[in-house]
């Protein structure tokens, strides 16, 4: 500390603020350039050196890809299955750990539950992707929002049920003793006494949720290949399609990670909350 | 849960209302209960019942029949079964390595609450909120061998840049930059979190003692935080072996079979060859290292260290 520091003190310092720009510039310079080769001419795509300043800015991807009543829907659609997964998920799985909490369950049985949630999270997905493609067959809903939506459920709920169950277990069971004293019944008291103090950690859940269903491709992907696809399927179209059209699918991707950008910054603390707690916390 | 009630009156107050809300507590679980066995145990069941049919769906709607253990023999001595397994361990150790070396590195180097560390962290995770197949094809968009930015810098200082993305060896290192470039800021927020929480006397006493930055970390700071990073290690190389998205947009799997994971090379069987027997085998078999490593993060996790 103070004004007097030594030429080794002074070196690296430099050198940490050193590593720190160029870990900055890793993460700026890529999505720069892929925002800069959203807005350049096709002319311009595949010059060598690459074109870094665009000399012209232009819209016509952006056009291009909103003309094309596609874009729209798709657009849509990930907006519907995310706001329908977030929902049910976080009603559904705030529910369902307040009851295992309160369900006063033996310490073997609250560590198979455990696992089964973890097991979950990390089992190969891939391997329930075509039996739920023949379930959905069978229902007739292949190429609907629901099929991706329910799918989704299958992994964001018990995925929000492990968090929320973390929280419930750390909140003591005296916060409620008041209100069982007053002849609250389960439901009151869990909607006026336990679910406003666990807001935060709901909410937490409510936006990795989102984050994850917006994101989402390997479900999507296997059950709406048409009327109900996805972005996540749109951006990854474009590179099996014959040749690559490489404005539209920068615009494309530009369209599908601004408003997660956006969103992150925003809600940031829930979101660091959310990603951390569910590695460290078991 | 935890605490004991203080009266006898409200101990029996408390058994009263715990045979009362059972009923309800049921209820809460009932509807996340039955998706999660609709959504995952019925398929997981089915995917088993398919490992030991012979169905390709592109022959016949139907399962043609009961034939034993003969998709999982067929797939074992499958060359590019093998091939994907190879990559597979390439891909995910290379970006492990990197991950957890420059996650931590940088978890130290933005250590504190000033607003510039608060600001340099915000940025720097940003990579993981960008939906996987939006980053790889803005990693395509990068590593394009001639007119790529990647290629340009390194131009720059004098080195010719490889064919990333059209040679086998130039795809694997493709897919582990990418990896390594979305995923670092995951380590560096957990192992960040860590580190804030280690009493700081503690290092004040080992600075007193006289020990030296490098002795106090590996002395005190390292044997701390080494469940955490063991846990870190397991829970980023299961999400790197599952991934599918950034491959998908990065590689499509090629040149060739070259950046064929083992997830990829699953998720083509099935969804585009149609071999739903040959699938479900080949992804019982990664399960089994799946459910090894899920145990694993299971200790870790409730293991007293």
């Amino acid at each position: 500390m103070g004004r007097n520091k030594s030429p080794k003190q002074r070196l690296l310092a430099l050198l940490h603020g050193l590593i720190l720009l160029v870990a900055c510039l890793v993460v700026i310079i890529p999505l720069t350039y892929l925002v800069i080769n959203s807005v350049k001419l096709p002319r311009e795509f595949l010059t060598v050196p690459p074109t870094i300043l665009p000399s012209e800015v232009t819209f016509q991807h952006y056009q291009e890809l909103f003309e094309d009543s596609k874009t729209l829907r798709h657009f849509r659609n990930s907006l519907t299955v995310t706001l329908w997964t977030t929902g049910i998920t976080i009603v559904a799985g705030t529910l369902a750990a307040y009851g295992l909490a309160r369900m006063r369950l033996s310490a073997m049985i609250l560590a198979g539950v455990t696992f089964v949630f973890l097991f979950i999270r990390f089992y190969p997905r891939v391997t329930t992707v075509i039996p739920f493609f023949l379930v959905m067959r069978e229902m007739d809903l292949l190429d609907t929002v629901w099929a991706i939506i329910i799918g989704q459920l299958g992994i964001t709920i018990p995925f929000v049920t492990w968090l929320m169950l973390v929280v419930f277990q750390d909140l003591p069971l005296e916060i409620e003793e008041a209100a069982i004293v007053d002849g609250a019944n389960v439901w009151q008291r869990f909607w006026r006494v336990v679910l406003p103090i666990a807001m935060p950690s709901v909410a937490a859940a409510a936006i990795l949720t989102a984050f994850l269903s917006w994101n989402e491709f390997l479900i999507a992907s296997s059950v709406a290949r048409r009327k109900a696809s996805v972005l996540s399927i749109a951006v990854a179209g474009f590179v099996s399609d014959k040749g690559i059209q490489w404005g539209p699918m920068a615009a494309m991707s530009v369209v599908m990670i601004v408003p997660m950008i956006v969103f992150a910054l925003f809600a940031q603390k829930y979101l660091i909350h959310g990603i951390t707690f569910g590695a460290v916390k078991g | 849960m935890n605490s004991p009630p203080s009266t006898k009156s409200k101990k029996a107050n408390s058994g009263w209302h715990r045979r009362h809300d059972l009923p309800w507590l049921v209820i809460f679980v009932i509807p996340a209960f039955i998706i999660v066995v609709a959504v995952q145990f019925y398929p997981l069941a089915y995917s088993a019942f398919l490992s030991v049919q012979d169905w390709v769906l592109t022959e016949s709607q139907v399962p043609k029949g009961f034939v034993g253990l003969d998709n999982f023999a067929k797939e074992l001595s499958d060359h590019i079964f093998w091939r994907a397994v190879r990559n597979s361990i390439w891909i995910t150790g290379g970006a492990l390595i990197l991950e957890m070396f420059l996650g931590v590195c940088l978890a130290y180097l933005t250590m504190g609450s000033s607003w510039r560390m608060r600001a340099i962290r915000t940025l720097l995770i940003l990579p993981m909120v960008i939906a996987p197949v939006a980053a790889g094809t803005l990693w395509r968009i990068l590593l394009n061998s001639r007119a790529g930015l990647v290629n340009h810098v390194l131009d720059m200082i004098g080195i010719k840049g490889p064919e990333w993305l059209a040679t086998a060896d130039g795809a694997i290192v493709s897919v582990i930059m990418l990896d390594t470039w979305q995923w670092t800021p995951f380590v560096l927020l957990v192992v960040g979190a860590a580190i804030a929480s280690i009493p700081a006397d503690l290092l004040e006493v080992a600075a007193i003692d006289g020990a030296s930055r490098w002795k106090t970390f590996l002395h005190i700071e390292l044997p701390l935080l080494m469940p955490l990073l063991l846990l870190t290690l397991v829970f980023r190389m299961l999400e790197s072996l599952l991934s599918l998205d950034s491959i998908y947009s990065l590689t499509f799997g090629g040149p060739g079979y070259s950046t064929y994971t083992l997830t990829y090379y699953i998720y083509t069987l099935g969804l585009r060859s149609f071999n739903f027997g040959a699938a479900a085998a080949s992804s019982w078999i990664f399960m089994l290292f799946a459910s090894f490593s899920i145990g694993l993060v299971f200790w870790f996790q409730r293991k007293d260290w």
